[in-house]
């Protein structure tokens, strides 16, 4: 009798044990999705803020009407995109802005140059958001194609995090 | 962005009466950090607490244990953990800033007890180890909960690549430029002279690359001298040198930063012959912004703090007779030397703290987006999620 009731309780603690691992697992998915989340908001944010940049710059002396036509209606579409159309909209403001800082300018006004280095600080911010989003994409998915997540579906409902397109060649 | 003050807390896994590099970055970190107004605390092992200054807590003694090669001073087991435990909770941070998580010591044990903004630091560099294949799965789901990696140099980021597949944004350590650039040119030290500063007696310093190469060197340049600065014994390292080439050395001893400064500003060329185990370089970024030449062996920290040779010399690594004809190259012509000093010197802004710093809180700012602050992870548990419901939390 002594032995099954080893035995029962050698299954209990396993059991125990394997709950622990779950619970520990799961919560380890919920923060990787959160850290996806927060990174994204940050991309997000500092992608809408380099967007109202580049109208400034529009209306400001820098640009030529040309310029200006064409940053303002990149900027315009990049706000106002969906997540599908994003990666191009975003790519389509990079290169409009590239335009403007590959010509060498040499404006003196106070204002002017106020607001390329602001786009010049966004730019390299954006590129570490990048990083950090990209990574945090990467490290949940690899977790979540483990099999203890996928057979216990640890991810509930969430949907599988994507890199978009145009992280890569935003800049 | 964030313009009011934030509560940083900083962990430092190694001993920090001990000189090193992990030490002196956190400590000029804290302190420009503190200069511009944050509260910031600093959690490290200490030997002697009252010689600490005020940012510094105690987590105990640290323990000398033989690790990846050396001897590390760091901090664990279950009195340290209650510790970290308890300067986390009461530190009340916005955020943590952990040095070096991946070390057994108390950046890990932070890293293990907190919830929320967690930006880690990574400075070591290594080949890659068979033990990782069974330390990374218990480091892994840990080192996940940085919401920003940041690797000191282009190697500790594949370091960190290659153990534990993850990424890491690469910022630099950081030097006070201003402190070099106005170094003061010595007579004594001036002329055809070669500069090494470090711990000499470690093989890995590559001083006997340079010892093999001064034979060669001297019958190119017959006023040749080399100033030799840092910890260890002198005598000892005479006895080997040949008879002819000893009245060549000068051994300064331990120096001040404003003697470093000085020497800097006075030697001809700064010569780094390390054979390995390097994975920044401050030395370098300091010679460089102090205004001379620089020489250097082809290891991956150095190729890349020294632009693939653009901002200095590179020779291949353990080869005496490369050093030597770089070196005579460079002593034979001055102007070539001082182009090559002029466009180090610009380079080494690069890595003044008033660059690396902001760097490093923007990096601060993006783990902060969404407004958490820095937490117990036990706290986050459901069974006490549910007494704090059930029976209130006052």
């Amino acid at each position: 009798m002594g032995e099954s009731v080893k035995d029962l309780l050698l299954v209990l603690l396993l059991f125990l044990l394997s709950l622990w691992y779950l619970s520990h697992s799961a919560t380890r998915l919920d923060r990787l999705h959160h850290r996806v989340e927060t990174s994204w908001a940050n991309l997000d944010g500092l992608l809408q803020r380099r967007a109202a940049v580049a109208l400034e710059i529009a209306r400001s002396t820098i640009s030529d009407p040309a310029t200006s036509l064409i940053l303002t209606a990149a900027a315009h579409q990049a706000r106002e995109a969906n997540v599908q159309d994003r990666s191009m909209a975003e790519s389509g403001l990079s290169g409009a802005l590239g335009l403007l800082l590959h010509d060498e300018i040499s404006s003196t006004a106070f204002i002017e140059k106020d607001l390329m280095r602001e786009l010049s600080e966004l730019t390299d911010k954006i590129r570490v958001a990048i990083a950090l989003h990209v990574d945090a994409v990467n490290r949940t998915q690899s977790v979540r194609k483990k099999f203890v997540f996928r057979v216990f579906r640890l991810a509930g409902r969430a949907p599988l995090p994507v890199t978009y397109e145009f992280e890569a060649d935003v800049l | 962005m964030i313009t009011q003050p934030l509560r940083i807390g900083i962990v430092c896994p190694y001993g920090w009466d001990t000189p090193g590099g992990v030490q002196n970055h956190i400590r000029d970190l804290a302190e420009y950090l503190i200069a511009k107004g944050h509260y910031v605390s600093v959690l490290a092992p200490v030997i002697d607490e009252d010689s600490v200054p005020d940012y510094v807590v105690s987590a105990g003694k640290p323990i000398s244990i033989p690790y990846n090669g050396a001897v590390a001073r760091v901090l664990f087991g279950p009195i340290a953990f209650a510790r970290v435990r308890s300067w986390i909770s009461s530190g009340s941070f916005d955020l943590l800033h952990l040095h070096e998580p991946a070390i057994p010591s108390i950046s890990l044990l932070a890293c293990w007890a907190a919830e929320g903004p967690m930006v880690g630091t990574f400075h070591a560099a290594a080949k890659k180890q068979k033990v990782i294949y069974a330390i990374g799965p218990i480091l892994e789901p840990l080192i996940e909960k940085l919401s920003a990696r940041i690797a000191v140099s282009e190697a500790a980021r594949s370091t960190l690549t290659e153990h534990l597949d993850t990424d890491a944004v690469v910022i630099p350590n950081g030097i006070y430029a201003k402190r070099f650039a106005h170094g003061e040119r010595v007579e004594k030290w001036s002329g055809n002279t070669i500069g090494f500063i470090g711990r000499f007696e470690e093989p890995r310093k590559g001083l006997q690359i340079l010892l093999d190469a001064l034979p060669i060197i001297a019958r190119f340049a017959p006023d040749v001298r080399v100033l030799v600065a840092g910890p260890g014994d002198s005598e000892k390292v005479l006895e080997d040198i040949d008879m002819q080439l000893r009245h060549r050395f000068e051994f300064l001893g331990r120096i001040s930063e404003k003697e470093k400064a000085d020497l800097m500003a006075s030697i001809a060329l700064y010569v780094a012959p390390n054979t390995g185990g390097e994975s920044f370089g401050i030395i370098l970024a300091e010679a460089l912004a102090g205004g001379s030449a620089v020489v250097a062996s082809d290891i991956p920290a150095f190729d890349s703090l020294l632009g693939h040779g653009e901002f200095g010399a590179l020779f291949p690594s353990e080869n005496p007779q490369e050093l030597a004809k770089i070196v005579i190259d460079l002593l034979r012509e001055p102007e070539k030397r001082r182009a090559l000093a002029a466009k180090g010197r610009t380079h080494a802004q690069r890595f003044d703290w008033d660059v690396v710093a902001e760097e490093i809180f923007s990096i601060y700012e993006m783990s902060m987006v969404g407004g958490a602050t820095v937490r117990l992870a036990s706290e986050n548990r459901a069974w006490n999620r549910f007494s704090t419901t059930e029976w209130g939390n006052q």
